[in-house]
């Protein structure tokens, strides 16, 4: 089983992207064993969400000033340990060794990948998207779906956008 | 000397929350501050929609709090559109509350505060962690943490309608009733809860406060400070995390004030100063005398130790006796106004305070699942909207919790405003980190190991900096140090 997971508030401008991406997919073709969730927090929780999955695509907005917003990129955990902390448990590397050590089914390493989206505002209440990042929904929706079809993924885990 | 401090605004890209200490040319502390990143437009983005939309709007600004959010939504939709909750509904709400304070507070306790203790507050921050308490005390004990998580999540996720954003409260009621199947399992998950307080209670007491130099940290007088103390009491003048009147007790010990939280504003005042975006709430009784402690200024607290100091007494059995068992360490029981107990102004306190509420969490699911009446199957209501004024509070993990709304004839939201438990410690969490900064750094000297228990000064708060906005590339917290006259960054520590 997969699972993609929009990561994000939904009412929070461009950090809704992962659960828009959520949505959007839900509306397309059925994708059998693949399960569309959406999640608003990193760390424990969101090792709780990738429970049972043997793959794992995770959808969130990426602030970094340095890019351009409605730019996607795809990593691996390894690369962006930082990435789905949660401030009030742990990291994502952690939540996964802890997940793991408890006898968790969870996805490798390898086998999880970071979709991420760059962001133009994450700090304005607005369920609207800012232009750049819903211009990018359909290629963000596209890379999602690409990544769940097929089954080797990004095998150095890099930037490939 | 020391020139007049001036803290540039925080931008979205240092972080979810910044700790500033500013030090003179002598490179002695001067001032230390907490700040959070601005967001912007909440009550503009929420005017014109539906009250009952908000439950559902609120459980997701917040990454750690949904539940608390979901429930103050609702009580403050009941208020302002004059729907008594149904007793039933009302049982279910509280089970879900206790049953998502049960998992916050273990998480707090295993993952972030009880790592300083666990594993040590010098250790470095790459073992000061839950893997490294699962290192020190055994694998046996992680797989509690992450039990104790699942079946609390479950019970949530049963009758929350959803697991990550709840979405089971009604106007007047709750979307399901609890099934007979779901009360004997549930039933199990409390008693199992229960076993787990007291099992980390044991655990602190046998880490804690049997180690001298960790009963030395808890007990000295870098983490102590005097501010007055809030929390929601019962009729009996017990703890509660639901419903209530809000209760204030001075630095003394002495009620100050007994509320409705429908009253608030009657009672607490909202602070402004330019350099931050988080107001700071202080008791009007008292009025604003600065960044200040002690039993002149309005600042007051609202935490887990706050909650216990407010209170007489704790409304299970278990939990009162660690309640006394608490106060008696400290010399307090009993030695409060008219025989209740003096306050525990030591801020690192509130970690016990909280495996304390950890243990009255539990056995009030219990309680609550040996009502007669819990398997009641009337939980909704006709609701009709109507314009009227609601406040619904709770305590929050994070302190008091209030929802404010106001609706128009169509139960169109025509006003919000939200005072969250954080907001409540914002004024505190600078004292706590200025008194551990100014006691710790000495001659400009700071290394990890300083930085670090200055960090526990405002980890013990366990603060929620607007965690929705978990946008990746940034830090939850950055601790800078600065000199004060030219504001040039001299040390600098970022946790993710």
């Amino acid at each position: 089983m997969q699972v993609v997971i929009g990561l994000g508030c939904p009412y929070l401008t461009d950090d809704g992207v992962g659960p828009r991406v959520v949505r959007q997919l839900l509306t397309g073709d059925e994708l059998p064993g693949v399960r569309l969730v959406e999640s608003h927090a990193g760390g424990l929780l969101l090792v709780e969400e990738l429970a049972g999955a043997d793959r794992a695509v995770i959808v969130d907005a990426l602030w970094d000033t340095r890019r351009v917003p409605g730019e996607v990129l795809i990593a691996g955990v390894e690369t962006v340990t930082r990435n789905a902390a949660c401030g009030h448990d742990c990291s994502l590397a952690e939540a996964l060794a802890i997940g793991r050590g408890m006898g968790i089914p969870l996805p490798p390493d390898e086998a999880i990948h970071l979709v991420a989206v760059v962001a133009g505002d994450v700090a304005t209440f607005s369920e609207q998207l800012t232009p750049a990042v819903q211009e990018a929904l359909t290629d963000v929706c596209s890379t999602v779906l690409k990544l769940v079809q097929e089954r080797t993924g990004y095998p150095d885990g890099g930037n490939h956008a | 000397m020391s020139r007049r401090i001036t803290i540039d605004p925080i931008t979205r890209l240092e972080g979810h929350g910044k700790i500033e200490i500013f030090l003179d040319d002598s490179g002695e502390v001067t001032a230390a501050y907490f700040q959070v990143p601005e967001l912007r437009g909440f009550e503009s983005f929420c005017i014109g929609r539906p009250a009952e939309e908000m439950p559902n709007i609120t459980n997701r600004i917040c990454g750690v709090c949904p539940e608390a959010h979901h429930i103050a939504a609702i009580k403050a939709v009941d208020a302002a559109w004059g729907v008594p909750c149904l007793p039933a509904a009302r049982r279910i709400r509280e089970l879900i509350y206790h049953a998502f304070f049960v998992a916050d507070h273990t998480t707090h306790f295993y993952c972030l505060g009880g790592p300083d203790f666990i594993v040590g507050p010098d250790a470095p921050p790459s073992e000061r962690n839950i893997l490294g308490v699962i290192r020190t005390v055994g694998q046996e004990v992680g797989g509690q943490v992450i039990a104790c998580r699942r079946r609390n999540h479950e019970l949530i996720k049963e009758l929350g309608g959803r697991g990550v954003h709840l979405c089971g409260a009604l106007p007047g009621g709750w979307a399901v009733p609890i099934t007979r199947e779901q009360q004997i399992t549930f039933r199990r998950y409390a008693a199992e809860n229960v076993a787990f307080a007291r099992f980390s209670l044991q655990l602190f007491a046998d880490i804690v406060l049997k180690e001298p130099s960790y009963r030395d940290l808890v007990l000295s007088d870098l983490y102590r400070h005097e501010t007055h103390s809030m929390g929601t009491v019962d009729s009996g003048m017990a703890v509660n995390f639901y419903d209530g009147r809000i209760r204030v007790v001075d630095t003394l010990g002495n009620q100050v004030t007994l509320y409705e939280p429908k009253d608030y504003q009657e009672h607490i005042a909202e602070r402004v100063e330019p350099w931050s975006y988080l107001k700071f709430p202080y008791l009007k009784k008292f009025g604003w005398h600065g960044f200040v402690d002690g039993l002149d200024s309005g600042i007051y607290q609202a935490t887990p130790l706050s909650r216990l100091n407010v209170a007489d007494r704790m409304a299970t059995p278990l939990a009162q006796a660690e309640f006394e068992r608490f106060y008696d360490t400290f010399g307090l029981l009993g030695k409060g106004p008219k025989g209740r107990n003096l306050p525990v102004h030591h801020r690192l306190a509130t970690h016990w305070a909280r495996l304390i509420e950890l243990l009255f969490a539990a056995e009030r699911m219990e309680e609550l699942l040996e009502h007669p009446d819990i398997c009641d199957t009337n939980v909704r209501q006709a609701v009709a909207p109507r314009a009227g004024t609601g406040v619904g509070s709770v305590e929050a993990p994070r302190g008091t919790l209030t929802h404010h709304y106001e609706t128009d004839e169509r139960g169109i939201l025509t006003r919000v405003n939200l005072i969250v438990g954080t907001t409540n410690n914002n004024a505190p969490i600078s004292l706590s980190i200025m008194k551990a900064a100014k006691g710790l750094i000495k001659n400009g000297l700071c290394n990890d190991g300083i930085l670090n228990r200055v960090e526990m000064a405002f980890r013990l708060y366990d603060p929620c900096c607007s965690c929705a906005t978990h946008a990746l590339g940034k830090a939850p917290l950055e601790l800078l140090v600065r000199r004060v006259s030219d504001g040039a960054l001299l040390d600098r520590i970022s946790r993710d």
